[in-house]
């Protein structure tokens, strides 16, 4: 369970890019936070994954309050989630393969495991047969594919994703929205930053509505 | 689980080096330069000190005695001549000997010699200083005490020459802890920016590193392992440079520097020297790695 208390984030006075946000995602929930640029998305995001700090207000994941862990110890968090990055956050030199098998390295699996689980997530995005290229050579739309499958491929228990079909066609988007949905059925809590309204109207089983910084409402499908 | 994530961070290290060649190339050219800096002053402060001690080597101090002293007194003499630190060597020459050295030195003057009816030559105890002593002062004392033994007629010691050889190892000192100094600090200031520079370049690596959950130690590893590898190929480099300088300096340059060439010689640096400049380009490059990528943990 995800619990944002009072969450207020000032990048630069006087403007507040999140003003008391409060909100409560249980596990399981497949979430959207939705709202027009500059509404603070990205933001609330960030924060979850404690990318950035808030200004005011608690977090709590689980039970416990990610703001108190350590920044040496934050590793043991980020390993539960999966993260889409907005910019996708590649690293160029390096082939598709070794980007999506990072967070599976970091845990020290051997070398096996991990050619047939990065192979299994690159499939699920429709990306296999580009393994081995590098991301410059990828298209916008392929890179962002790269970027799912890394935040995928460690069957993560909470998958944060901005933006995360901004740059892929309505088929493809829908595609990566239905994988999106296999995970959340085998488990995982998914939170997606998007203001695409068609998405959000097929897959949105919970919607925050985010309007300069400000939650302004709330919709639960039954 | 340990051995299989060191396999790929060392694996990590090696594609890093391999793939930003270009700019690993430039870092181990500064890294290497400022050893080489360092190391051509070391080459010529080795040849200073060495030609301080050839120098030193050849201080002799001639103590002339008395023809007819009895073998009793010439051993006192010897006696309190060794019982100084600073002796490294007695000999004593005689007056026939001294003849023969005077002869063989200048053949031209022999015919003068026999017209004289007696050797003119007194008989000596000529001492060798030890290596490296230059207190003028303690030689001073030294040779005062052993000209008023009984018997001693006459000294001949070159004080001048070693006024000047102690003023000059002073000066040589001084420089060397100044430029040395110096060079030290440079070096470290240039190598480890050389070195932070690089880790700026790839701060989004370990930014992405960080948010997707690697420990702060399986960042800093590769880059730990870059940073010795680049400081030890820089210190190397240096050496293979200064090898070639040693050889080629006095055939292109050694000549044109006409009564310099002594003292701008280039002399080989000691193993220990070299020790430390590899040691050196090591500790470096891995320090300062660290100690950079440590400033972009904090995401």
């Amino acid at each position: 369970m995800i619990e944002l208390y009072h969450i207020w984030k000032q990048y630069q006075k006087p403007h507040w890019a999140l003003s008391d946000v409060s909100i409560e995602i249980n596990s399981g929930d497949f979430c959207f936070i939705t709202g027009p640029s500059g509404s603070g998305k990205t933001t609330l995001l960030k924060i979850i994954f404690k990318e950035i700090l808030p200004t005011e207000g608690q977090i709590l994941i689980d039970g416990v309050n990610i703001l108190k862990i350590p920044d040496h110890k934050i590793y043991r968090l980020r390993r539960t989630m999966g993260i889409v990055f907005q910019d996708f956050r590649l690293l160029f030199h390096q082939s598709v393969f070794d980007n999506v098998a990072i967070p599976l390295k970091i845990l020290g699996i051997p070398y096996k495991e991990i050619r047939r689980r990065v192979f299994n997530a690159l499939r699920q995005v429709n990306l296999h047969h580009k393994m081995w290229e590098f991301p410059q050579r990828l298209s916008y739309g392929e890179q962002q594919r790269v970027a799912i499958a890394r935040a995928i491929v460690n069957n993560p228990k909470i998958l944060l994703a901005d933006e995360p079909t901004g740059n892929l066609d309505p088929e493809l988007a829908f595609e990566i929205m239905s994988i999106f949905k296999e995970i959340n059925k085998q488990g995982a809590t998914v939170i997606i930053g998007s203001h695409d309204r068609e998405l959000i109207r097929h897959f949105g089983d919970k919607i925050f509505f985010l309007q300069k910084g400000k939650i302004i409402g709330k919709e639960v499908k039954q | 689980m340990i051995f299989r994530q060191l396999g790929y961070l060392f694996k990590a290290a090696g594609n890093n080096l391999w793939n930003f060649r270009g700019r690993n190339f430039i870092s181990v050219l500064i890294i290497g330069f400022s050893f080489l800096i360092i190391g051509i002053f070391l080459a010529l402060s080795n040849n200073l000190t060495y030609l301080g001690e050839q120098l030193s080597n050849n201080l002799a101090i001639s103590f002339f005695l008395d023809k007819n002293l009895k073998s009793e007194d010439l051993e006192f003499i010897k006696s309190q001549i060794l019982t100084s630190s600073l002796v490294d060597q007695v000999a004593y020459v005689s007056s026939d000997e001294a003849l023969k050295r005077f002869t063989a030195s200048f053949p031209e003057l022999k015919d003068i010699l026999d017209h004289l009816q007696s050797n003119p030559f007194p008989p000596s105890y000529e001492v060798r200083l030890k290596k490296k002593t230059m207190s003028l002062t303690a030689i001073t004392s030294f040779i005062e005490n052993i000209r008023h033994l009984k018997g001693v007629i006459d000294v001949q010691f070159n004080q001048e020459w070693v006024e000047k050889m102690e003023s000059l190892s002073r000066i040589v000192k001084a420089i060397g802890f100044f430029l040395g100094g110096i060079l030290i600090m440079a070096s470290f200031f240039i190598i480890s920016n050389v070195v932070r520079l690089n880790v700026f370049a790839r701060k989004n690596e370990i930014e992405i590193l960080r948010l997707v959950g690697a420990t702060n130690t399986f960042i800093r590893i590769p880059f730990l392992i870059e940073g010795f590898v680049l400081g030890l190929l820089g210190s190397l480099i240096s050496i293979f440079i200064l090898f070639l300088l040693i050889k080629i300096f006095p055939i292109y340059v050694g000549s044109s520097l006409g009564a310099a060439k002594e003292l701008l010689a280039l002399r080989p640096l000691t193993t220990e020297q070299l020790t430390w400049l590899i040691t050196g380009g090591a500790v470096i490059g891995t320090l300062g790695s660290v100690t950079s990528v440590s400033r972009f943990l904090r995401v």
